[in-house]
């Protein structure tokens, strides 16, 4: 009798864990149509695919709002014109003109483009993402163009021109980026909007997403009627894979076959892995030229903590020993970096104010300023309160990590103290917005933004204004920003740069560390690599296997 | 049996009513202000002061405490956990398909953990002393001091890599429960078979199995009659870990790939999603609380004893 009550109780348990499995199947969240053939179809066998590993999934792909992942976004919509090595060049855009005092802007559009659900590209497409960005400015004031757009006209089917309030010198540069001002088809909008989500995914790019399998695999595959000639690499799959040691391993078996710097500048493998990689013979490992500067961002607004001082600040850029970073973390990969844009960036080739890796200069600006070791303590302190700080390092990248230790030993040798958090690239980001660090690690922006963008980015909340507001000359320093975007001459501009430069330079909230570049791992066979102007997106479409 | 059951459920009820009711004073407790969390997540770059009254209007927050906490409570009740501040989606969209991957990843977890320590308990308890005892726990201790991220890393290298059997990570297909499900039972089972083990011993001594012995009964019979009653601590211990193994699976979940709860509820802590956070907590909170009340049952069953403790 009461082997039978068990009996029955534990084919309920049985029947209970059956239909959990099935309904959880059922409750995945799909986009788009769904392919027979998922990311299982990773293996050794089919090389002509790109499985790419990512720490994170690709997230919102709205192009209008900022959380999705950038490279997967770059592959699937476009701006009216790209920035290249050589300038500004025609994309969506054929040609324009801009008027004799620089506020109105006509595109030329190129004809015969449509978006992924096959409804055409046109003026009138044009105006309405414009449009649909512009409703929500608020969100994109880190992009100056979107303070300065009065309206956007409607010329013809194909002509569309662009009202600016004032000359803005940067504004083919701003409207080349990977977001906020490139193209999803309106049918998608939701209530002639996209500031609160989007119906679908269709672009202009060359790869279209197929199905996403959220926090598992994204699948791109080729967009047949690409106006540029249908991509030869005909899939494209972003695999979450959130621990660099399963990505290493994933890519020794081919389960996945590129791993890339992902759009925070970090890298899931390091140098060594990279190296093992290569070696065994199935990958080749491909450097951009330098894109960027990594550094630590130093928050001088932090109310009551030693990182608001001058002198702190400094004693850490100069304590910090950069060739050792260079050439023992990096393997002689990333060159030291001194200053926070390297002298090939636009304006920023300045004379400023030598600080290398000067231990003594460390200790003697500390005393200076009052940090005294008492009673020959370990961690210096100044009425009673300890030279103790935060850093935050984002726990994906290895690099940052090895670097975080290196420097905290190298500051305990000054008596300063510095605690180590390692955090995802998200929570550091929100950290950056709201201001709630003392030290964390950053990059500039890259070629693209460089020094345009980055130095917008000092006087906006969402970026770097917590970094720069705690600084004596604060106000100058946002005044200069304002003046410079709207000089219209050049020597105006150089100066302008050059006196921004020094201010922050002084300051030292920015402290340089490395020059970073876009790493990538891929297939031995794969040909055609290359990188763009900006560090966030990758040409996929010029890419093909031998 | 059954009014023993719906008023053991009965009980649950005010239990859970306490932790909700905690569940939400805490994130009230917490110094952020929820409208101020929710902007900063939207990415709004000046939040001004009527930004905020207009915010905490639209949240509700403006309401008196009790208000909103009725409020919440009754749309929990229909899986109505808010919207994710940082995303903006409905928090059960997200946090559904994370807690069934976790579920299913458990559920098949704790069953390998079962068979796994009741096997190896029993065959430790009948072999007491002997070189199988000590071996399997010598074995055991050494298999579970060992942590959960590295034993991966190295049963990924050689099992997918090396060997090319299984994957290293990701949720495909069957093959992607193996390793992820060894992992958490050796570490698990070699700490629950301790339990079996202690209880089989302590069961041996008794009288009944000396009366048995003497009454001639088959050894086998025996056994089975101290299995039973060696259970019933067992029981408790197994039905507990699965509300543990739900809360505490993030490091496996990372290493391979697994979209489940505990990355989730990482990233919502670090992000403050607040509504995330809660839904998380009062999940994970049901769900100690049904099991818990399910051992329970379980050994009314077995025990009759038990069902008039109540």
């Amino acid at each position: 009798m009461k082997s039978s009550k068990m009996t029955k109780f534990l084919s309920i348990c049985t029947l209970s864990v059956v239909l959990v499995a099935g309904c959880s199947s059922g409750s995945n969240t799909d986009t788009g149509t769904t392919t027979d053939t998922g990311a299982k179809s990773a293996s050794k066998e089919t090389k002509q695919e790109i499985i790419y590993a990512s720490s994170k999934d690709i997230l919102d792909m709205n192009p209008h709002l900022y959380s999705g992942s950038m490279p997967a976004q770059g592959m699937v919509y476009e701006s009216l014109v790209e920035n290249t090595a050589d300038g500004i060049k025609p994309l969506l855009a054929e040609s324009w003109d801009i008027s004799e005092d620089g506020k109105v802007y006509t595109f030329h559009l190129r004809e015969g483009v449509t978006f992924h659900d096959g409804s055409p590209f046109n003026a009138e497409a044009v105006k309405k993402n414009m449009d649909a960005v512009q409703n929500n400015a608020e969100k994109h004031s880190w992009i100056k163009l979107s303070t300065k757009i009065v309206s956007v006209n409607v010329k013809d089917e194909h002509t569309v021109e662009l009202v600016l309030s004032d000359t803005y010198y940067p504004a083919l540069v701003e409207l080349s980026m990977t977001r906020p001002y490139v193209f999803i088809s309106p049918n998608d909008f939701k209530n002639g909007e996209t500031k609160d989500g989007v119906n679908g995914f269709s672009g202009t790019g060359p790869y279209k997403l197929v199905e996403h399998k959220v926090d598992q695999y994204a699948t791109f595959e080729a967009n047949e009627s690409y106006w540029g000639g249908a991509p030869k690499v005909k899939r494209i799959i972003s695999k979450v894979l959130p621990q660099g040691e399963t990505t290493f391993l994933a890519l020794q078996k081919g389960e996945v076959n590129m791993v890339f710097t992902d759009d925070r500048g970090a890298d899931s493998l390091d140098v060594e892995a990279m190296n093992t990689l290569v070696e065994s013979g199935d990958y080749q490992l491909v450097r951009s030229e330098p894109m960027n500067t990594k550094m630590i961002v130093a928050n001088s607004s932090r109310a009551g903590n030693p990182v608001q001082e001058t002198a702190v600040r400094e004693a850490i850029w100069y304590a910090i020993d950069r060739d050792t970073i260079s050439e023992q973390i990096f393997e002689g990969t990333e060159a030291p970096a001194n200053t926070l844009f390297s002298s090939n960036v636009n304006y920023a080739n300045v004379d400023l104010k030598e600080r290398g890796y000067d231990v003594e200069q460390a200790v003697k600006l500390l005393e200076e300023a009052g940090w005294t070791r008492e009673n020959s303590s370990a961690v210096r302190t100044k009425g009673g309160k300890p030279l103790a700080m935060s850093l935050y390092y984002d726990v994906n990248s290895s690099s940052q990590k090895v670097q975080a230790e290196f420097i905290q030993h190298s500051l305990k040798e000054i008596g300063m103290e510095l605690e180590l958090i390692g955090e995802e690239s998200t929570s550091i980001a929100n950290r950056r917005s709201t201001g709630d660090y003392d030290l964390l690690f950053n990059q500039t922006w890259g070629l693209a933004y460089d020094p345009q963008s980055t130095i917008s980015a000092f006087t906006s909340p969402s970026s770097y204004l917590h970094t720069t507001s705690g600084i004596a000359k604060a106000d100058e320093l946002y005044q200069k920003i304002e003046d410079v975007m709207v000089s219209t001459d050049e020597e105006t501009r150089k100066s302008l740069y050059a006196d921004i430069l020094t201010v922050v330079h002084d300051e030292a909230v920015f402290i340089p560390l490395t020059n970073g570049s876009v790493t990538m791992v891929a297939p031995k066979q794969l040909q055609g690599i290359s990188f763009k102007q900006t560090q966030f997106e990758l040409p996929f479409e010029r890419m093909h296997f031998e | 049996m059954g009014r023993y059951i719906v008023r053991r459920l009965l009980i649950s009820i005010p239990l859970l009513l306490v932790i909700s009711f905690l569940t939400f004073i805490l994130i009230n407790l917490s110094p952020h202000d929820p409208a101020e969390l929710v902007l900063q997540a939207q990415e709004v770059p000046v939040i001004t002061e009527e930004l905020l009254v207009q915010t905490r209007e639209e949240l509700g927050l403006d309401q008196p405490f009790l208000v909103q906490y009725i409020e919440w409570a009754v749309a929990c009740l229909r899986l109505d956990f808010g919207e994710s501040y940082v995303t903006g989606k409905p928090v059960w969209s997200i946090l559904g398909p994370a807690f069934f991957n976790t579920l299913k990843l458990t559920l098949v977890s704790v069953a390998v953990i079962v068979l796994l320590s009741i096997a190896l308990g029993v065959i430790c308890a009948l072999r007491e002393g002997r070189l199988v005892d000590k071996s399997v726990r010598g074995i055991s201790f050494f298999l579970t001091s060992m942590p959960s991220y590295w034993l991966a890393a190295l049963m990924i290298w050689y099992f997918s890599v090396k060997l090319d059997l299984l994957p290293t990570s990701g949720m495909d297909s069957l093959a992607s429960y193996v390793l992820p499900v060894i992992v958490i039972a050796i570490s698990y089972a070699g700490i629950y078979f301790r339990f079996v083990r202690s209880a089989m011993i302590s069961n041996l001594n008794e009288d009944y199995v000396l009366y048995g012995r003497a009454c001639g009964l088959p050894e086998k019979k025996i056994t089975k009659h101290i299995l039973k009653n060696s259970l019933q601590v067992s029981v408790s211990v197994f039905c507990m870990a699965i509300p543990i193994i739900l809360g505490s699976t993030v490091v496996v979940e990372n290493v391979f790939a697994w979209p489940g709860l505990g990355s989730l509820s990482v990233k919502s802590i670090l992000s403050r999603d607040f509504p995330m956070i809660q839904a998380y907590v009062l999940v994970l909170a049901v769900a100690f609380v049904l099991f818990n009340t399910l051992s329970d049952i379980i050994n009314a069953v077995i025990n009759p004893k038990l069902r008039n403790d109540l």
